[in-house]
């Protein structure tokens, strides 16, 4: 049946039909009428057979579009990679990226640092390194900003001792240019880093032009100059907005005050602290404020010489600091400073700041936390419990390293942070 | 009685016969009064300017009490005696540091000083020199008076005779204007205000020599607590204090409108006599800015 099949097809039918056909006329005496019924098999069999030919060269130009040998192959660009070699590629990016915006913190957050390659993770680390300072845990007396107008009887009620957990704190004080990176990343959009309080007035934290950005910039763009310049115009939000974007927060006052005067614990419970991070009397050589001639901001790298025992820089002069406490906490009760509206406080003076002792550690200002003033910047902070710390060159002093602060007097609780970290 | 001792009173009769006027009333004066019998002005004034060969110019700080007058001159005094640069105040006498002293005592200790008693011999009074490096130096006379005194005698004329005479021998004036009470929309600061300049301009009435040639700097106060006064000044004048600036704008053909502020921030503490504003930190702000517009006006 099948051979039947494969020969009933119509060109071996037409091909039988012409000799059949002349036979059949010459038999018959017809020979003309079987001629003419030949010629007609032959010339439909050739129009079919000529049909066949064409579709056969298209089934052959088919045919060539074979995928070519794998090692002859490229993908086009717009060609998706595999999900494995994509993830990859977009990791290593990414990792080079956060680190060169200043967000390594982010990536050695626990739950970030346990995906990443070991090489990109000793790089984070580094860069944390190379970007903030350690402070040790331990005590630091927070002084009343009455204090040394207390009666001697009285100045216990202007003294607490707090206890403070080791954290890293920034080397330098946040630059224009860091913040530009937080204002081009869409830092103004991202309402999820702004407290939700705050989300109506966020529209309202615009630059000179309307642009979102600190208020002394024009265009979203900081004075031309002035990259290194600490970044002033901000208000507390911002400030803490910035901070969570680059995983970290704005630092609570007991630990401000601790990274600049750097507290020994002495005999009854005391500590010995530096009135500034360079020593006991004011230096203007290291510190910009009024009276330098300069009467505005200076490079955040401009005063080497007025880092702190730990290597924080200008922790003194130049601008103010946004710190994440409650501005008043440690005045004692009678002499409570009431303002209209609740402060967040400030510290470190800036360069059109008058007094030396107001840019003293221990001196602590407040300010509304949505003013946006000419002299008032941030740093951050990290808590050593925030990150992951092994490997990496990181060298982190374990808690044993530091002297054990006496045991804390029941009358006096210690301030928990009012932040908690982002 | 000892030889030699009618010779001393001899003497002291005879100085005392010798009328000395005083340098602000020109009233006369013993030579060992302390203070002048007709304004209360201090004679040190007069011996002082005695012993110079320039006559020294009178300077007024003027407005409304709790405007700041006693801290902008004493933050004013402070700064120009510590800068080196382009303006120097040197003090003529110890009792023209004392203004200086007690002003910056108190903010040090972030404090307001006391309100100004309203006695004339309790005020204090500067007589310095400013050196400029540009311009010659300038022998300065600038009284901290009182507000509630220079209201009640731009109430009630020749209450207080030092006032009266020393702002007609002025060359020109500061008026100090709470700039915070001006935003809130209180009018009280803008009527006392045009108050003290109609009183100027009518304390002098001749048209070369009087108040409307004479330079006067309007002075936005506690810039702190409104910040857009310090953006355009006029503009702030404009809007909060319209009588005030038409006034000026009318009467005064040297005047300006500027603003200052001394205190960062400000807050409230509680004490036995009521509220107290005290001041956060101590940044200045604006405050040589007019002192020298008008030292320049008045060389021109």
């Amino acid at each position: 049946m099948t051979v039947m099949r494969r020969f009933l097809t119509p060109n071996w039918l037409l091909a039988a039909a012409a000799p059949l056909s002349l036979l059949v006329g010459w038999r018959l005496g017809q020979f003309s009428l079987g001629a003419i019924v030949a010629a007609g098999a032959v010339c439909i069999l050739a129009i079919r057979n000529a049909k066949w030919k064409s579709g056969a060269g298209s089934k052959a130009e088919a045919g060539s579009r074979t995928p070519p040998p794998m090692e002859d192959w490229s993908p086009p660009k717009n060609t998706p990679r595999p999900p494995t070699a994509r993830r990859a590629a977009t990791n290593d990016s990414l990792v080079e990226q956060m680190i060169a915006q200043g967000r390594e913190a982010l990536l050695l957050r626990p739950q970030i640092a346990a995906s990443l390659e070991d090489s990109d993770l000793a790089a984070a680390q580094v860069a944390l390194d190379e970007a903030m300072a350690i402070v040790p845990q331990g005590i630091v007396t927070m002084r009343a900003r009455c204090f040394d107008d207390l009666e001697v009887a009285d100045a216990p009620r202007g003294e607490r001792l707090v206890q403070v957990d080791g954290y890293f704190l920034d080397r330098f004080p946040v630059t224009n240019e860091q913040y530009h990176q937080f204002v081009e990343a869409g830092g103004y959009e991202q309402m999820a880093l702004w407290d939700e309080s705050i989300w109506p007035a966020v529209l309202g934290f615009t630059d000179q032009t309307g642009q979102p950005g600190p208020r002394y910039w024009q265009n979203g763009k900081f004075p031309a100059g002035k990259e290194d310049h600490p970044v002033v115009g901000v208000c507390w939000y911002e400030a803490s907005a910035f901070a969570r974007w680059v995983g970290k927060r704005l630092p609570t006052d007991p630990e401000w005050v601790k990274a600049g005067s750097w507290p020994v614990p002495t005999d009854a419970g005391k500590t010995a602290q530096r009135k500034y991070p360079w020593g006991e009397a004011m230096d203007r050589r290291v510190a910009n404020m009024w009276g330098n001639g300069v009467n505005d901001t200076v490079s955040v790298t401009a005063s080497p010489g007025g880092d702190s025992i730990g290597g924080v820089q200008q922790l003194v002069g130049n601008t103010w600091e946004w710190t994440s406490s409650t501005f008043g906490n440690w005045e004692p009760v009678g002499l409570k400073i009431d303002t209209p509206m609740p402060l967040k406080a400030i510290r470190g003076g800036a360069y059109d700041t008058y007094f030396d002792t107001q840019a003293s550690c221990q001196f602590q200002s407040g300010e509304s936390p949505l003013a946006r003033k000419h002299n008032i910047g941030f740093r951050c902070a990290l808590g050593f419990c925030d990150v992951v710390l092994t490997g990496g060159g990181m060298d982190v002093p374990a808690a044993s390293t530091t002297t054990d602060p006496e045991p804390l007097p029941e009358s006096q609780p210690e301030p928990q942070p009012e932040e908690t970290p982002a | 009685m000892r030889a030699g001792a009618l010779e001393m009173d001899s003497f002291r009769l005879a100085a005392y016969s010798v009328p000395c006027p005083c340098h602000i009333c020109d009233g006369g004066n013993t030579f060992d009064s302390e203070v002048c019998r007709h304004c209360q002005a201090p004679m040190a004034l007069a011996h002082q300017a005695n012993t110079q060969k320039i006559q020294p110019r009178m300077i007024a700080a003027i407005g409304p009490s709790g405007a700041g007058k006693t801290v902008y001159l004493g933050m004013l005094t402070d700064m120009l005696s510590r800068q080196i640069e382009d303006m120097q105040l040197l003090a003529r006498g110890a009792f023209s540091i004392k203004l200086q002293q007690h002003a910056m005592a108190a903010l040090s200790r972030c404090e307001f000083p006391n309100k100004t008693p309203n006695e004339p011999d309790t005020w204090h009074w500067i007589h310095c020199q400013v050196l400029r490096k540009k311009g010659k130096p300038a022998e300065l006379i600038m009284p901290d008076m009182a507000g509630e005194s220079l209201l009640e005698e731009v109430d009630h004329p020749h209450t207080f005779p030092v006032i009266h005479s020393f702002l007609t021998k002025c060359a020109g004036v500061m008026i100090l204007i709470d700039a915070p009470s001006a935003e809130s929309g209180q009018s009280e600061e803008d009527f006392h205000t045009m108050k003290l300049v109609s009183y100027l301009c009518e304390l002098v009435i001749d048209k070369r020599t009087g108040w409307p040639e004479r330079p006067v700097a309007m002075i936005f106060t506690k810039g702190d607590q409104c910040e857009n006064c310090f953006d355009d000044p006029t503009a702030f004048a404009r809007r909060h204090t319209p009588g005030l600036f038409q006034q000026c704008r009318e009467r005064l053909k040297r005047h300006r409108f500027f603003a200052v502020g001394v205190a960062g921030a400000v807050g409230f503490r509680n004490e036995l006599h009521g509220r107290l504003q005290v001041p956060l930190r101590i940044e200045p702000r604006g405050i040589i800015e007019p002192f020298k517009w008008l030292l320049d006006e008045l060389d021109t």
